[in-house]
């Protein structure tokens, strides 16, 4: 349509011969344009926050599909009262954070945009602490603040979820527009986000988890077990795709750790509601 | 036979307890300390790719056995040496062992999670909606900290570059 106008003031430009026709009709090219570049920046402006939680609970509600929740509710309560209190140390404390366990026996866990995060039970068996648990949970976390998946929706599926959505009644289940969204989305999880995605979270987790009291080591810790865990074993074979080698990413935060974590506190005393909380799952 | 059982439980030990017992080998020098601190007393001294045996884990401190002694050193000052341990025929014996056939033995379970089956999963809302039930408000992870005797502490994120 742009492209139409102009060559049409471009006509009228030859036809009229004067400055003055020349003038306007550049105006009105120009206000074309104008209009082009106010919709293109409206395809690119953020997915609204209540875009961001629906899409998620969508992206959840498949998750579940795959893996439905462990039933252990004290284990449940027990990761969403660690988790949550991790996220009132970020910079998006009002999200409508909830964690879940996932029957899976695989080791992995899932964030989904606007603050939803798994751990599979697979996983959870082989944490030691809760300074661990939480820095799986922190790193899963760094995923919502820093909205990756919604990046990697918006680049692999050339899809632009803000304006396919703009305007659509978000709440209504039967929106075929969320429905694609959400299915694009799913299929993120099967391939893996940005390497350098990864990176940042376990650069950030480290810092969240050591805000809310734990040792900054949990997570390394958690590295250093899967880097020791036998790379054919199935229940790793997601996890280890969609991720960065556990090694690389050690020596990543062997790199910015440093010592700069030195002389936080270990708080060994959760160790005992940590046990006893997970005593099923033992 | 005997050497036969003790491989087999060179290969058992390990994924029983991943970070239990198993062997490591240092990044670069590192001090052995008599305590999990950098200022505690200096009993050793491991070269680059020495071998160590790690004992248990104590923040970013492991205890460890080696030849040049025994002691407290740095966690990321170490990497696992059994991380090849798939390919190197211990463990096709004791899965030979374990389940009476050759390859990879898969462990039994509930999996769901593979890359097809979130490639065709169907949405499940009632689990969803199960699980906002156990979603913990802002008072309720206040007071599990408190009950933990977890303070929270200001700290800014490292830039990438680490410095």
């Amino acid at each position: 349509m742009y492209k139409l106008k102009l060559v049409f003031s471009g006509i009228t430009l030859l036809l009229s011969g004067s400055a003055l026709a020349f003038e306007l009709d550049w105006q009105k090219a120009l206000q074309v344009g104008g209009q082009t570049l106010q919709k293109v920046q409206q395809a690119n402006r953020p997915v609204t926050e209540p875009q961001e939680i629906e899409l998620g609970h969508g992206i959840a509600a498949n998750l579940l599909g795959a893996s439905p929740l462990l039933d252990n509710p004290r284990a449940q309560v027990y990761v969403n009262q660690v988790g949550r209190w991790l996220s009132l140390q970020t910079d998006r404390p009002d999200l409508p954070w909830q964690f879940g366990v996932l029957q899976s026996t695989d080791l992995n866990a899932f964030a989904t945009p606007g603050g939803t995060i798994f751990i599979t039970k697979g996983l959870l068996q082989r944490l030691t602490n809760e300074s661990e648990l939480a820095g799986v949970l922190a790193h899963e976390m760094v995923h919502v603040l820093s909205k990756h998946h919604l990046a990697a929706l918006q680049k692999t599926a050339r899809m632009n979820i803000a304006s396919d959505l703009a305007g659509e009644v978000i709440n209504d289940k039967g929106n075929p527009l969320l429905d694609k969204a959400v299915q694009a989305g799913t299929e993120v999880y099967a391939r893996g986000l940005d390497k350098n995605d990864e990176f940042e979270a376990d650069r950030k987790g480290i810092v969240i988890a050591t805000r809310a009291g734990y040792d900054p080591y949990g997570l390394p810790a958690v590295l250093q077990m899967l880097d020791a865990a036998n790379a054919q074993d199935s229940s790793l074979a997601l996890m280890f795709k969609t991720h960065p080698a556990p090694r690389d990413r050690l020596n990543l935060l062997d790199k910015i750790m440093a010592n700069n974590f030195d002389g936080y506190l270990v708080p060994d005393q959760t160790d005992k509601r940590y046990k006893s909380e997970l005593a099923e799952l033992k | 036979m005997k050497k036969i059982f003790a491989l087999l439980l060179l290969g058992w030990l390990p994924l029983a307890g991943y970070a239990e017992q198993q062997t490591s080998y240092t990044v670069r020098a590192t001090e052995i300390k008599q305590q999990p601190f950098s200022d505690a007393e200096t009993v050793g001294m491991l070269l680059e790719k020495a071998r160590v045996k790690v004992i248990q884990r104590q923040g970013g401190w492991v205890m460890i056995g080696s030849n040049q002694g025994d002691g407290w050193v740095k966690m990321l000052n170490l990497r696992s040496s059994s991380a090849k341990r798939g390919d190197s025929g211990l463990q096709s014996l004791f899965n030979l062992g374990r389940s009476g056939s050759s390859g990879i033995t898969v462990a039994t379970g509930v999996r769901g999670l593979s890359e097809a089956d979130l490639q065709n999963a169907k949405p499940n809302p009632a689990e969803l909606a199960k699980m906002q039930n156990y979603a913990a408000d802002k008072n309720q992870a206040e007071k599990f900290a408190r009950d933990g005797k977890l303070n929270a502490q200001a700290l800014d994120f490292i830039p990438a570059n680490g410095n």
